[in-house]
């Protein structure tokens, strides 16, 4: 292994391409998708006036004791508020409709119909407010003027999660596809360059000769793909803080899928990179028949493009473990193959 | 010791080498000499347990190819240079060296004093760190020679050890043959090259898709030829041809200019006798010499034979 590395290193090339694709690959084109998005994508909302109804205008089974009145620097348990506006108050329990709520903490409550500025709520079910007709349980704030905690997706929230999906797939695309530079020379050019009879004849296993060509290719891969994909976390989260108001990444998906999808799936393709370099006896051999080897990582990502599979941790696991055990079937194939005698007197 | 036993290789319908059978004894230069295609490098990667014997047996000390288990052994008992040195080009002396004595298990400080002795040696530890694609053919062979003994092994094999080398170079390397042989080495060496075959080996076996001969190169001239002796003289009467036939320890003479050749079964003891005789004569004899048969007599002979 410390061979190969030692080789590698020296050639500046290949270095450069490794370290160049995954950074066009993985910063440079989700960059290009992202900032024209968010630069476009309206994030502020307005607040719709229209779907307020008008103070004063008291339904008939109101029964709330605060009516068309302005209230301030208060703090209500379990109270029903109706056209009111509230400001500096802290609610708790409360049931409000149709109120102009400003720099207010609200816990526990109900709100219907309002309008809300400056305001921190939490666990609160909106109804049919914030101007943005968000209804349900749960709205994830992007105005800056809005703290919501465990609040419903917006817009934004809900296209987010299937872009990052789409620009994750890179960085499982990227490492298994790294390894057709470097494994698929790994044997055939110690054959090509005559130096693989002297390394056969030394007391090194089969085993320990694959592990070390195995990992002489996975090292450099995986190191590139971390970096691209700390550079693209970075440089993402630079230029989403700002509209989402907090770090989106890296979300659990990603760190599993760099943990356990990126590693399982570089190991895949190194592992059939050398096996095809160990059979074949031209280097450009290897390579072509090493784009195929992608293609369980490329069906992936079809179906995560085609909104097929989305990639959630209980999907990482399921394809980490996949890959997994091609990996580990891979690695004793390859090992149950590997023949000294027809690698040395077959080559041309 | 290295014992083949009707060591046979085929390669589909090609047989590389059939019912191959010689002793190695230890500490000896052994030579396997044949034409191209004979099987001489075949049977060196079957002795290397690089390819397993398709019949036939080998053992070297205790330890048999072709034995799962033993493969191993074997490869760490022998230091082996192929045909092609196959360096790692882009990477140093130093590099090269030190990865192999990982791969044989050399401890580190052992590795470090091994390879700045050996590179000190071969004037070669200023430039340890430059690649050695930029190295001559001989200082890549002479690396390449290093490579094979850098865990000292006992057994050594040598694949053309001086082709493309030049006299000097060849001279350096023939020299460190024998100073390994001295340390008590089993050297066995693939070679076209006769007279260095000669010169080094104790021992050599023609090949030629089998074993065709075995022998020391002196004895197997010897075996081969009738002993021929020259005799100078400052004169040499016509009738001279005419009167030896009377001598039975002659087998055949002819004149070439002022010397006599003779063929005869044994000079040692048969060459006071003709002195004695030309002597009595009255010839004035100058120089007795016996004209060698060199071992590319031999093997122009026994490959010609063979190939019948």
């Amino acid at each position: 292994m410390r061979k190969d590395l030692d080789e590698f290193k020296k050639q500046k090339f290949v270095i450069g391409s490794i370290i160049a694709m995954p950074i066009i690959l993985g910063v440079v084109m989700p960059l290009a998708m992202f900032v024209p998005m968010v630069t476009m994508v309206p994030l502020d909302r307005p607040w719709d006036i229209d779907g307020l109804l008008q103070i004063g205008s008291l339904p008939d089974n109101a029964v709330t004791p605060w009516t068309n009145q302005t209230i301030g620097d208060a703090s209500f348990d379990a109270t029903i508020f109706k056209h009111t506006v509230l400001k500096n108050v802290s609610l708790t329990h409360c049931i409000i409709e149709s109120c102009i709520i400003e720099n207010t903490t609200i816990v526990d409550t109900t709100i219907t119909n309002s309008s809300l500025s400056n305001s921190y709520l939490m666990n609160v079910t909106v109804i049919h407010s914030e101007g943005t007709r968000l209804d349900g349980r749960y709205i994830l704030a992007i105005s800056s003027d809005l703290m919501f905690t465990r609040t419903k997706p917006s817009e934004i929230d809900q296209v987010l999660p299937m872009m990052f999906n789409m620009i994750l797939m890179i960085f499982i695309i990227i490492p298994a596809t790294l390894p057709t530079i470097i494994a698929t020379y790994s044997i055939v050019g110690e054959k090509n360059n005559r130096s693989l009879e002297p390394l056969l004849a030394t007391p090194t296993t089969d085993g320990e000769l694959l592990a070390g060509k195995i990992f002489s290719s996975f090292l450099p891969s995986i190191g590139a793909t971390l970096l691209a994909f700390t550079l693209g976390v970075v440089l993402l989260d630079i230029v989403l803080i700002p509209k989402v108001g907090y770090p989106p990444l890296p979300n659990l998906t990603w760190i599993l899928s760099i943990v356990l999808l990126a590693p399982t799936a570089c190991l895949m393709s190194v592992l059939a990179c050398v096996l095809v370099s160990s059979k074949v006896s031209d280097v450009r051999a290897a390579q072509q028949l090493g784009g195929f080897i992608v293609m369980p990582v490329v069906l992936l990502m079809v179906g995560v493009l085609a909104g097929f599979i989305f990639l959630s941790p209980v999907m990482i696991f399921v394809f980490a473990g996949l890959y997994g055990c091609l990996d580990l079937g891979l690695f004793f194939f390859a090992k149950a193959i590997f023949n000294r005698e027809a690698i040395l007197t077959k080559w041309s | 010791m290295i014992i083949c036993e009707g060591l046979t290789k085929t390669f589909g319908p090609v047989t590389a080498i059939q019912d191959f059978s010689l002793e190695i004894p230890d500490g000896c230069i052994f030579g396997l000499l044949g034409p191209n295609g004979a099987g001489k490098t075949t049977t060196m990667r079957m002795l290397s347990c690089l390819i397993q014997p398709t019949s036939g047996k080998a053992h070297i000390d205790s330890y048999e190819i072709g034995k799962k288990g033993d493969a191993q052994k074997i490869r760490g008992m022998i230091g082996l240079l192929p045909e092609v040195p196959g360096l790692y080009e882009t990477l140093g002396a130093y590099k090269n060296l030190d990865y192999y004595g990982q791969l044989y298990g050399i401890s580190k400080q052992k590795r470090e004093e091994s390879i700045r002795t050996t590179l000190t040696n071969l004037d070669l530890w200023d430039r340890r760190n430059e690649a050695v694609g930029g190295f001559s053919k001989g200082m890549k062979q002479k690396i390449a020679i290093a490579r094979a003994l850098i865990h000292d092994p006992n057994y050594i094999f040598l694949d053309e050890p001086t082709a493309s080398l030049d006299p000097m170079a060849a001279k350096i390397v023939r020299e460190y043959i024998l100073e390994m042989k001295k340390q008590g080495k089993t050297i066995l060496i693939n070679t076209h090259n006769l007279s260095e075959a000669e010169r080094i080996c104790d021992t050599v076996a023609l090949v030629k898709n089998r074993t065709v001969k075995i022998g020391n190169p002196k004895d197997l001239a010897r075996g081969l030829f009738t002993r021929t002796i020259s005799i100078t003289m400052q004169n040499i009467p016509s009738t001279l041809l005419k009167d030896i036939e009377s001598l039975s320890l002659v087998s055949q003479a002819q004149v070439k200019g002022n010397q006599l050749i003779l063929q005869v079964r044994n000079p040692e003891a048969d060459n006071p006798q003709v002195l004695s005789w030309l002597f009595k004569l009255g010839l004035q004899v100058q120089f007795v010499s016996e004209e060698e048969h060199s071992l590319e007599d031999v093997y122009l002979k026994l490959i010609e034979e063979a190939g019948r």
